[in-house]
């Protein structure tokens, strides 16, 4: 068993082009970490590195106390998943599961043993004999989750294994894999760009962008604590509404000032945003807290707002509403019961106690 | 609508058989006068065989005690095979290492290779035939390595076409669960290439067995192969036996069909393959 460890890693293509400047990354053993961010982001350039697919430029990679930087991927006690499945087309799948420890020279009798039972534990073992072709996506994926399995590795490492598959089989292959994790009691190290994957199956997510780790976090914690705009904004679908609002000071009390609209800033805040007095701070607020209902009409701590909703997206228990407001795209999450059309003028709730405070030039939360 | 797509049906379709028919024909001419006496031949090529004409396998005979056919059959497998078999071993490694190291050194053999497809023969056979003479080459073994010089143009552009559609992930995935590089074109590359290799092994058979001026060339004088072998009937015993040369024709032509019609599903898929992934 073993965790991972990146020291300054960086990463850097054909002599000039840096995926990664410098990474510091420690994953504990036995941790279920998914690095997400979009595309390019180097997440998966990341594991890679970590797999031995991609040579480290600069720093070290360690697994266990290994340093790894140097070591084939053969000999640094990993499995990996990939996102087309890269089962061995012509191989049935009895030899896919087999292939790697016939190469590390097991025992016939002992790799029959460990075929058979990660193939129950999949329940692929009556598609043994079959090619991949004569499979479907799911039972291919399961097929790779085999592969990695039989040979008991330290580390399991899965490439957005499930964006090849419908969503229905993805959300029951999220389930699988979150229960191969706790029974195989292995360190999980996972890439997706699909932030419901994160949240749903990681202990710790770490959110990335320009090869660069914007927040390493629980999901929990990303959710309501973004350390800045851009995990605000990547973390939570729909993504949080962010709008500008100026910093102003009355009667001893921070205020902000957004549009026609003048009110009083979360006052836990106040000792930080009393230096922005006068400047202009971003405002994040989730869907979820700009309320449609009269029960938080009537809040105290709210601030209420009249907004144009020019479209209304019908999502079955909720509904997406969409309006302007300071110069801003705001969506609202409200109950679909409440029969919300376009076009609508609609009283709204925002709750102050909820909002989200940014420097408007570094993006950081001033919660941090 | 329908109608006039039918009718566009029908002339592709008699179209094609009548360019079918242009392909066909010789062979068909060739097989006809194979058992016809052969004065009848040069008279009247292209009537079938009847009861004045017809002589049975009194050509077939002829033609195999005239050419020493077996010993031709033997030089010509011994040949075709081993070099289809050295060209699909070196070309696929090759244009598996091409298609996976890209730099300017794979890059550079590559273009040399496909540039030595446009490069005629007739350019180079009188150098070629004499380096060979120095070398030793002259000889059924050393022309197996001059087949595959000739060979690997063509072969590596198809090779490498068709590895490059081949996800890097599946070589990766082999990596990680522990195969050296030789395991794994053995293990994973090779077979994935099935349907390549086998379009590669006919193109490259086809043309090794009908060759006539590389072997004429090179070992015509000691070994002979069919199409030499042919050849000799033609003029070579003072007087020209037609109906043994059509004979021979006709069992020179069978194997090489009958390898044909076995991979023709493949070859169809391999050409596209190396076609549109290049």
């Amino acid at each position: 068993m073993a965790g991972i460890r990146l020291e300054k890693v960086s990463k850097t293509f054909d002599g000039n082009i840096t995926v990664i400047p410098e990474l510091d990354l420690e994953i504990k053993d036995k941790e279920f970490v998914i690095l997400v961010g979009p595309s390019g982001c180097g997440k998966s350039t990341t594991l890679r590195m970590i797999a031995g697919l991609e040579s480290v430029s600069s720093g070290k990679l360690y697994i266990g106390d290994m340093l790894v930087n140097d070591t084939p991927p053969k000999d640094r006690d990993i499995a990996m998943v990939f996102q087309s499945y890269a089962l061995y087309p012509h191989m049935s799948v009895y030899k896919n599961l087999a292939f790697g420890l016939k190469l590390r020279g097991e025992d016939k009798a002992e790799i029959d043993k460990k075929v058979r039972s990660a193939a129950r534990m999949l329940d692929i073992e009556k598609y043994l004999e079959r090619k991949p072709r004569a499979l479907s996506g799911g039972q291919r994926q399961r097929v790779a989750l085999g592969r990695a399995m039989v040979r008991s590795p330290q580390v399991f490492l899965l490439d957005e294994p499930l964006s090849n598959l419908d969503a229905k089989l993805r959300g029951e292959m999220r389930t699988s894999i979150s229960k191969l994790h706790k029974s195989l009691g292995v360190t999980f190290v996972y890439v997706t760009h699909d932030q419901t994957e994160a949240m749903t199956m990681a202990d710790r997510i770490v959110v990335m962008k320009d090869g660069v780790i914007q927040q390493y976090d629980t999901p929990k914690n990303l959710y309501h604590n973004p350390i800045n705009t851009f995990v605000a904004g990547f973390i939570g679908s729909p993504r949080m509404n962010l709008f500008s609002a100026q910093v102003a000071s009355e009667k001893n009390k921070i205020m902000l000032r957004a549009d026609k609209y003048f009110f009083e800033a979360p006052s836990e805040l106040s000792d930080k945003l009393s230096g922005y007095v006068g400047k202009e701070v971003n405002v994040g607020v989730r869907p979820e807290d700009i309320h449609a209902e009269d029960f938080f009409m009537g809040l105290e701590k709210s601030l209420k707002i009249e907004a144009d909703i020019d479209m209304a997206e019908m999502m079955g228990a909720e509904l997406y509403a969409y309006f302007d407001f300071a110069g801003a795209r705001m969506i609202s999450r409200i109950p679909s019961r409440m029969n919300i059309v376009d076009n609508e003028r609609l009283p709204l709730a925002i709750d102050l106690g909820k909002l989200h405070i940014f420097d408007k030039e570094t993006g950081i939360s001033l919660r941090v | 609508m329908k109608t006039k797509n039918k009718r566009l049906d029908l002339l592709f379709y008699i179209l094609l058989s009548l360019l079918a028919l242009v392909f066909i024909a010789p062979v068909l001419i060739v097989l006809s006068n194979s058992f016809k006496g052969q004065f009848y031949i040069t008279d009247s090529p292209f009537t079938l065989p009847d009861a004045t004409t017809f002589v049975g396998l009194e050509n077939y005979v002829n033609g195999l005690r005239k050419t020493g056919f077996f010993s031709a059959f033997l030089y010509s497998t011994f040949i075709t095979v081993c070099s289809v078999v050295v060209i699909v071993f070196f070309t696929s490694m090759a244009a598996w290492y091409i298609s996976r190291v890209r730099n300017a050194f794979t890059k550079a053999i590559y273009y040399a290779l496909v540039f030595s497809m446009i490069v005629p023969f007739q350019m180079v056979m009188f150098s070629l035939s004499k380096i060979t003479n120095a070398m030793n080459l002259d000889n059924p073994i050393g022309i197996i390595f001059i087949y595959l010089g000739f060979g690997a143009g063509l072969s590596v552009f198809l090779f490498t076409g068709f590895v490059s559609g081949i996800p890097n992930e599946v070589e990766e995935a082999a990596m990680i669960d522990g195969a050296t590089p030789v395991r794994m074109y053995f293990s994973v590359v090779f077979p994935m290439m099935k349907p390549i290799v086998i379009t590669v092994a006919i193109l490259n058979a086809m043309w090794i067995w009908n060759d006539y001026l590389l072997p004429y060339l090179l070992i015509g004088n000691k070994y002979k192969t069919i199409p030499i072998a042919v050849q000799y009937l033609q003029g070579g015993y003072g007087s020209r036996d037609m109906g043994a040369l059509m004979a021979m024709l006709v069992l020179s032509i069978i194997p090489v069909v009958v390898f044909y019609l076995t991979c023709q599903k493949y070859i169809i898929k391999g050409v596209v393959a190396g076609a549109v992934k290049g």
